[in-house]
């Protein structure tokens, strides 16, 4: 089990959740507001207002196909990791998984199948560096292509700004 | 590993150095990297914020302003100004407003993109570039780091083959080609995938009509779209490469996530209604729809070919009673073209409104927008809520014949009965 492991409980939603309005409201994409600690307030706003309330740093997202899909804003992404969960989904479009990576959020974008392993609120682990889901609650598990060695060393670094600031040191120190 | 490869595996094996294969996350020197309005300034803010002061290449970037050309508040008259700032701080190209247009439109005009091109750019519609063979792929957030550093991570795509056959029947253009492609199959098909255009029927197709076929499927999650470079397209760019060409064919047998065609000759005038670009259906099922608004324009479909189309409808006729129509050329050389033809001053006596070559409409509105409670056709890319303004708009989108004949009618309407009157295509 890699130190990217998180554990707590899944949160299950449909296919095709909009990055704008399902997600989180245009509006925080227009103010390019990028504060964690403002957006986690918000996320799920338009499909599940109770979220910022009920979720657990640990918990998981558990998306369908097309999780995050529409015009990517990273607005939902940075809320989500404000609120110190992971997410997994039978698919996300890639301008949403990029940001997804960017603002540091453990994910796992293709994730076939991975929707009906579970109800709202078992408890779940993934190991986002191994591709390894388990739904604890049923005692099953599965696993899936593992992202590549510069992503999950993103995931370690926090995110994209600390990897940016990583390669312009090494660059500076050539 | 042996086998084929796409079009998209040769530019990025080709830019990497070695042979590549999809799903394998790579760093790509981008040949050409396009930054648009005032992303340009966020884009450069980063870059201050991490203390970078001087890009990889300054040479391969070039600063375009095309969404809001005409600024027309206080806070554009600062960005476009900020821009210029940027640009020689930076010492990087900036196609200022008049300079240019369309930013995924005129580098390919100019020669600027050429066949087997590798380009990142901040805009999603960079796919444009794939009507010349150019690989062009959208990078957001992370655009800093391909200023700095020359390179972002990518996951090398796979491709989807859509074979051309057949030719378009009369009063059928590329943009109802385009819509029915998106409107016809399941997003899981298109999405993350570059879409490649080739086979019989590609020939037939102009590099206008190329434009608007790499421009539509990145609506239904394509990452790009890329055009065969045949004989059509290397004439094309050999008269006005002003960089090398890497002109890359896909092999005959690549692998590909799927192969689709495309039929033209089945096909008929298309109307997407709201609220998604892949809502489609035939022009006639949509027909009698009132509409206060029209738009001919974008990186979809604001070429001299979508004008020309337009103009011939509206020959001699009046945009009807209670609709206001904006026609925006896409660049500054596709505006005086369309003047030099007379097809501006077709428009003008047609009551049309003509605005400075770019983005127009499209970009978010922000120019002769639409306000709650009216309905609109236009040739914009997107017809989500909000996309030309009010959420509570009705937008539809169409090609610019389909657009030019509502705006005639003052309700949806078919086209082709225009286009016969004007005897278009007809030997003169």
């Amino acid at each position: 089990m890699s130190e990217l492991t998180l554990r707590g409980r899944a949160w299950v939603y449909p296919d095709n959740v909009a990055i704008d309005g399902d997600l989180m409201a245009l509006e925080w994409a227009l103010k390019r507001e990028t504060r964690p600690e403002v957006l986690r307030e918000h996320v799920f706003a338009g499909l599940d207002p109770d979220f910022p309330k009920r979720a657990q740093p640990g918990d998981i997202v558990v998306g369908g196909k097309r999780f995050a899909q529409g015009n990517p804003h990273i607005q939902g992404m940075i809320g989500l990791r404000g609120c110190g969960v992971g997410l997994i989904a039978e698919s996300i479009p890639i301008g949403s998984f990029r940001n997804a990576l960017a603002a540091g959020l453990p994910v796992l974008p293709r994730c076939p199948g991975v929707r009906a392993m579970f109800a709202n609120a078992e408890e779940i682990e993934v190991d986002f560096a191994a591709a390894r889901v388990r739904n604890l609650t049923r005692g099953t598990e599965a696993s899936f292509p593992p992202l590549g060695a510069h992503l999950v060393e993103m995931l370690r670094a926090g995110g994209w700004g600390p990897m940016f600031r990583r390669r312009l040191d090494a660059m500076a120190a050539t | 590993m042996t086998g084929g490869q796409t079009i998209t595996q040769k530019i990025l094996s080709r830019i990497c150095g070695r042979r590549v294969a999809p799903g394998e996350v790579v760093m790509p020197q981008a040949e050409l990297i396009t930054v648009h309005d005032w992303y340009t300034v966020n884009a450069f803010r980063t870059l201050e914020e991490f203390g970078v002061t001087k890009l990889h290449d300054a040479s391969r970037v070039l600063l375009v302003t095309d969404h809001e050309p005409l600024a027309v508040s206080p806070q554009a008259f600062a960005r476009q100004q900020a821009v210029r700032g940027i640009a020689k701080r930076f010492g990087v190209t900036h196609r200022d407003s008049g300079r240019g247009g369309l930013g995924h439109v005129f580098p390919v005009e100019e020669g600027l993109v050429t066949p087997g091109m590798f380009v990142f750019a901040y805009d999603p519609h960079v796919t444009n570039f794939g009507a010349v063979g150019a690989l062009g792929i959208a990078v957001l957030t992370e655009i800093p780091e391909v200023l700095a550093c020359g390179s972002v991570w990518l996951e090398v795509p796979e491709t989807l083959r859509v074979e051309i056959t057949g030719s378009l029947p009369f009063g059928v253009f590329a943009r109802d080609a385009a819509q029915k492609l998106i409107g016809s199959h399941d997003a899981a098909l298109f999405e993350d995938a570059v879409v490649e255009y080739g086979g019989p029927g590609l020939a037939s197709l102009g590099m206008d009509a190329r434009h608007t076929l790499c421009n539509t499927p990145v609506e239904l999650g394509a990452v790009s779209s890329i055009v065969e470079p045949d004989a059509v397209c290397m004439a094309y760019a050999t008269a006005r490469a002003q960089r090398p060409i890497h002109a890359a064919l896909p092999d005959a047998d690549a692998s590909y996530r799927a192969r689709i065609t495309l039929d033209l000759s089945s096909l008929a005038p298309q109307v997407a209604l709201p609220p998604t670009p892949d809502n489609v259906v035939d022009v006639t099922q949509a027909a009698g729809k009132p509409i206060g608004h029209a738009f001919i324009g974008s990186c979809a479909s604001g070429m001299l070919d979508d004008l020309r189309v337009a103009a011939a409808v509206l020959r001699g006729r009046q945009v009807a009673e209670g609709v206001r129509m904006i026609v925006t050329p896409a660049t500054q050389q596709v505006a005086a073209d369309a003047a030099a033809e007379g097809l501006i001053e077709v428009f003008l006596r047609a009551g049309a409104m003509v605005t400075a070559p770019g983005c127009g409409v499209c970009a978010g509105g922000r120019i002769g927008g639409v306000t709650a409670g009216e309905h609109s056709i236009g040739t914009g890319t997107r017809n989500e809520p909000g996309r030309l303004g009010a959420h509570e708009a009705v937008l539809h989108i169409a090609g610019p014949a389909t657009v030019a004949a509502s705006a005639v009618v003052g309700s949806i309407a078919d086209p082709r009965p225009f286009l016969r009157e004007a005897a278009w295509g007809m030997a003169a």
